[in-house]
């Protein structure tokens, strides 16, 4: 599969060959450093200055590059379709096997960042349980109830961030059993010859 | 049991047989346990015709009494002997003594269950739902290609219900300590509502 780059991204990368492969290497790494841990003007800032080029094309060409980086990833495109969708930049050789490599070295990590964004669905990340007995309560006296308290933890709060959410639910030993063995279901359906035909069909 | 005065006094003109001869005290008495387990208040629960001879004033006061009683008497658990002698120094007569605990027999159990629903409590969880799902892409990342599950617990809580919902994956879903856990924990407590609670 090719990338499709637009005029204006390819406009961004237009900046790279004008530099050398050193400096090629360093944006890489600050692209990287912006999809794990946010850009930092300072750094378009103290580039911008030592190339003696406005703050604007450094933070271009850096982006530019990050999204190369996300878009290959993204789709996990092949060597040769990568170097196939580099060629309409009209880069030389040396610079095209730079970035190849940085595709290659870097693409898993990539991935596993894209995945951790925020999705649009509250995922499972703990339960913590305990089982008490209920012995009395302002309106009844003398009760001898088993209680099983739980404290869920979801991630995707909704917010965007990736705070945890909180829930407090209760039930009885009866409900929980029969909730045990739904969930049993659940399990034993990803077995069945079905889900596997897809599994294998889908790639 | 602790009694206030007014309850005392309502209950005291139920025991007297020239305020309620015996067939008005069986309807009160049968009244006043189905005002407490009718789902909605029914303000013509005291319009029956053995009532109606008698003192409209005097018959709220008497049934109010009664049900305060009776609700006591559940939240305490009181035995029959607990029962006898409190309503025995109130001058009921051992006949309508028999007649009030045969009703509270029959209804004891509906009349727990009713406070033991009252009360603040986490939502309770009734069921659970679940599809598995293979997500294929997202705008995100393309090809991933990994089953999940879908969970929807269906919660309850003071009669509104909440569903929650979240995804987890395979290896998540295996608890396999859990099932154990909690049959050898339900085989450890007895208990009078060891038992799935019904809607």
């Amino acid at each position: 599969m090719l990338l499709v780059l637009s005029e204006e991204h390819k406009e961004h990368l237009s900046f790279l060959p004008r530099v050398d492969s050193a400096v090629v290497g360093e944006f890489g790494r600050i692209a990287l450093e912006f999809l794990r841990r946010g850009s930092s003007p300072k750094i378009y800032e103290g580039a911008a200055r030592k190339l003696c080029v406005p703050v604007e094309t450094v933070q271009r060409g850096v982006e530019g590059l990050m999204y190369l980086m996300t878009e290959s990833s993204k789709h996990m495109i092949s060597k040769v379709d990568f170097l196939d969708s580099v060629l309409v930049l009209g880069f030389g050789e040396e610079l095209n096997q730079i970035l190849l490599q940085l595709y290659l070295q870097h693409h898993s990590e990539i991935r596993s960042i894209l995945s951790q964004l925020p999705s649009n669905l509250p995922g499972y990340h703990n339960l913590e349980w305990r089982l008490d007995v209920q012995l009395a309560s302002r309106a009844i006296r003398q009760q001898v109830v088993p209680v099983l308290t739980m404290r869920l933890l979801l991630t995707g709060g909704g917010d965007g961030t990736g705070e945890l959410s909180r829930r407090v639910l209760q039930t009885d030993p009866g409900t929980l059993l029969h909730l045990i063995s739904t969930l049993e279901g659940a399990l034993a359906a990803i077995k069945t010859n079905h889900a596997r035909r897809i599994f294998r069909n889908i790639k | 049991m602790e009694l206030s005065e007014s309850v005392q006094r309502g209950l005291q003109s139920l025991a007297d047989p020239s305020s309620f001869d015996r067939r008005s005290y069986q309807v009160l008495v049968d009244v006043s346990f189905r005002s407490l387990l009718s789902s909605q208040a029914d303000p013509s629960v005291l319009d029956q015709p053995e009532l109606k001879q008698i003192d409209q004033i005097l018959l709220k006061q008497s049934h109010t009494a009664a049900t305060t009683f009776i609700l006591e008497a559940v939240k305490q658990n009181a035995d029959k002997s607990t029962i006898s002698s409190c309503l025995e120094e109130l001058s009921f007569s051992a006949d309508r003594i028999e007649i009030f605990y045969s009703t509270h027999q029959e209804h004891r159990k509906e009349v727990e269950r009713l406070l033991a629903s009252i009360g603040r409590c986490p939502p309770h969880i009734h069921d659970a739902s679940w599809c598995l799902q293979y997500h294929v892409k997202n705008d995100q990342v393309d090809k991933i290609n990994e089953p999940f599950y879908l969970i929807s617990l269906n919660t309850e809580k003071e009669r509104s219900s909440d569903d929650i919902n979240f995804t987890c994956t395979v290896e998540q879903l295996q608890i396999p300590d859990v099932k154990l856990l909690v049959e050898s924990s339900v085989l450890q407590c007895p208990g009078r509502h060891n038992k799935r609670q019904s809607e």
